[in-house]
């Protein structure tokens, strides 16, 4: 239909111009007495200038044609015949045929160059407009919306896809071949075309959406056949340009996500973490309350009352298995809840064991404790709060699980790139095939054992040695009694340098 | 006996001020007691205390705050009560001025001993004893040396500073940064992993079992402290 409409303006173009040269003719015949020939020329040169502004190039060069067939005919004598008395007068013919068709070429070059400006200048407006929406959009869904209202202006459809965490397109799931195509795009980082996708044989460009750092999916453009475009490959860079906005775009919603989820992240510890203290707040401040009160009952009633005395004690020691228990309950929360922050610093086991051995010193009095460190055991980087609460656990299962009078041993030892403590009892060991088990929550050795706990000491510990990238295993040892080992990585610990001694 | 002093007790739980009021008055001090924070500052600034008995976790005001706010014009010692996780609140409220902590949940005796240490020094300031006698050690601070039954023992000149910073205060917690600036100097540049070596050659020379200390005991996480 367009096509007609173009045909039938053009007809209409040429026979305006034969007109106007034929108009022109009847004009100039009655001043053929007052005007010399030479102005009659520039008249029809005027005329061919004008049909050449307003009818286009090919109206203009046949009006050239035409003025001179027509001043030769109607002017030149002798008159009404195409026959020239005057030589010179081809000279006119040709230099008029010459500056006409000059004329019709120029001012037709110029008036497409004009249009082609104005295009460009438009496709920059348009351009710049999508910018400045796309500033605007804090969503996906609004880059979408811009997007295709921007596309629908030149009546082309384009849809956006973008990847996922895996690299697949999640919103191509049911077209496999545009998937394809896609993948093509995105692996390449150039423009796919294809006819191939739709049934109508369409043109389908699939551009890549490439980011300064990645490429985040593909823009499918049906470009829309009817809509006439006036370059081709103007088309194409401007989706390019499109799409290296839209690219753009979805990066900086991308880090705008991004920061969010980190600001969440980061407020979901800080209530995590409050939420626990808060929960140890209020669980130890009635334990202390009673731990302290009944110590001090205990202290007030040595003399007068051993009956009373006793009980405070058994109250007191009670409160404070409570507050232990308490204690491991909180230290899994937190460790549960994913983000243990590790205050790791190089540091010697030596003082981790002798703490840990002396924090559980009113537990450990059935036992002799015996401690064998290998010479000259490197420095060590781990969170030494932790790793005492490891040793706590170890040292109070095995004081729990082995006879009164026995002797607890923790050997501190190299083996090759691991550094490792063992704590070793002579107790009943542990349940044999079920070691792996006692590592998990709420397992413990026995069940319904009259034994106190709940199964939680080994879970914890290795929770704190993996936060470490470090190992523990449990085994029986051959002459009876468990051995739980703990492995951390040796790393490269810093350097010492020896003391320059002064003499004294 | 007479009072010891006047302490001020900033705690919000009932109980615990109960018991360790009672403590502290068995232990012939006159105690004064503050629900919380504010109420603390303002008792501390008229009754004229001798130790300040604080838990770090109070209703109204953070126990830091009270810490840095007493230390502006106070320098009688300040007894931390606190709970084991927050081991870097013990350590700002050391760096801030207080002088020793205890875990809850404790124990009177334990509550006393610190007391004691905490206020020995400001009891004795006057003499510094020049001798101080542990298991079979001895310690000579006006002739420099150390003897174990009579035999003398080999310090380098750091593991002395170390050994003196910890004996001139004894029985108090010494942070990590605070024993770092006694022995190396306030414009030390050694990590903490130097005073660790060095605590540990210390304990080797002077205790029985290194491993496990009877005398220079680790505060994990936070320091080291000796205890007679």
């Amino acid at each position: 239909m367009l096509e007609n409409a173009e045909i039938k303006q053009t007809t209409r173009n040429y026979f305006v111009a034969i007109l106007i040269c034929i108009l022109t003719t009847l004009a100039a015949t009655p001043l053929r007495q007052i005007l010399d020939l030479a102005n009659i020329v520039m008249l029809f040169l005027l005329v061919v200038f004008l049909v050449s502004l307003k009818l286009g190039r090919g109206p203009a060069i046949m009006s050239a044609v035409l003025a001179v067939a027509l001043f030769d005919f109607f002017f030149v004598p002798p008159r009404f015949s195409f026959a020239v008395n005057n030589v010179q007068y081809f000279v006119t013919f040709a230099v008029m045929l010459a500056v006409g068709i000059a004329t019709a070429h120029l001012t037709a070059t110029l008036s497409k160059h004009g249009a082609a400006a104005l295009n460009r200048e438009q496709q920059t407006r348009r351009l710049y407009e999508l910018a400045r929406d796309l500033a605007g959009a804090i969503s996906f869904e609004q880059v979408s919306n811009v997007l295709g209202y921007f596309m629908a202006c030149s009546g082309h459809i384009a849809k956006l896809h973008l990847l996922d965490e895996t690299g697949e397109l999640p919103s191509l799931k049911f077209e496999v071949a545009l998937t394809a195509v896609a993948h093509t795009a995105i692996k390449q980082g150039i423009l796919v075309a294809t006819t191939q996708l739709t049934e109508s044989g369409s043109l389908t460009q699939v551009f890549p959406l490439k980011s300064p750092h990645e490429v985040r999916g593909v823009m499918v453009v049906n470009v829309d056949s009817d809509a006439k475009e006036n370059v081709e490959n103007d088309n194409e860079s401007l989706f390019e340009a499109v799409a290296n906005l839209i690219a753009i775009s979805i990066e900086r919603l991308h880090y705008v996500e991004l920061t969010q989820q980190t600001k969440l992240d980061a407020i979901a510890e800080r209530l995590r973490s409050s939420v626990l203290s808060s929960i140890s707040h209020d669980l130890r401040t009635p334990l202390t309350g009673l731990v302290g009160m009944a110590d001090a009952l205990a202290i007030t009633t040595v003399p007068q009352n051993k009956a009373i005395h006793n009980s405070a004690i058994a109250i007191r020691d009670q409160a404070l298995a409570m507050s232990h228990l308490v204690s491991n309950l909180l230290e899994m929360a937190k460790l549960q809840s994913g983000k243990v922050a590790l205050h790791k610093d190089w540091q010697l086991f030596e003082d981790v064991i002798g703490s840990a051995i002396k924090l559980l010193k009113p537990a450990l009095t059935q036992h002799q404790i015996m401690v064998k460190l290998a010479p000259n055991l490197p420095l060590v980087e781990f969170d030494d709060v932790l790793l005492e609460r490891v040793l706590c656990n170890l040292l109070e299962n095995a004081a729990k699980y082995s006879p009164a009078g026995e002797p607890i041993e923790v050997r501190g030892f190299i083996n090759q790139n691991l550094v490792c403590i063992s704590v070793l009892d002579h107790g009943s060991g542990f349940p044999v095939g079920e070691t792996e088990a006692l590592f998990q929550m709420f397992t413990r050795a026995e069940f319904e054992s009259s034994t106190p706990g709940v199964g939680l000491g080994l879970a914890i510990c290795r929770a704190i040695i993996e936060a470490h990238d470090g190992t523990i295993t449990a085994v029986n040892q051959e002459q009876g009694g468990a051995c739980v080992t703990l492995c951390l990585p040796l790393g490269e610990p810093p350097t010492v340098n020896p003391e320059v001694e002064d003499s004294p | 006996m007479s009072s010891l002093g006047n302490v001020i007790l900033i705690e919000d739980d009932q109980q615990i001020r109960q018991f360790v009021k009672a403590a502290l008055e068995s232990a012939h001090w006159k105690v004064f007691e503050a629900e919380n924070g504010k109420r603390g500052l303002i008792e501390a600034r008229s009754r004229k205390p001798d130790l300040l008995v604080l838990d770090l976790g109070l209703p109204d005001m953070d126990g830091l705050e009270i810490v840095k706010e007493f230390r502006k014009w106070s320098t009688i010692p300040i007894l931390i009560l606190s709970a084991r996780i927050e081991e870097q609140q013990k350590i700002l409220a050391l760096d801030a001025g207080a002088d020793d902590y205890l875990t809850k949940p404790f124990g009177v005796g334990e509550l006393l001993a610190r007391v004691r240490a905490v206020t020995r020094r400001r009891l004795q300031s006057a003499e510094v004893s020049p001798k101080i006698c542990f298991a079979d050690i001895e310690v000579d601070f006006t002739g420099h040396s150390v003897t174990r039954s009579g035999t003398p023992i080999h310090l380098t000149s750091i593991e002395y500073r170390l050994l003196s910073a910890l004996l001139s205060n004894m029985g108090k917690i010494m942070s990590h940064r605070r024993l770092m600036q006694e022995v190396w100097g306030p414009n030390h540049t050694e990590s903490a992993h130097y005073l660790r070596i060095y605590m540990s050659r210390l304990r080797q020379k002077l205790e029985i079992d290194s491993a496990q200390p009877t005398h220079f005991l680790t505060e994990t996480g936070i320091g080291y402290r000796f205890e007679l």
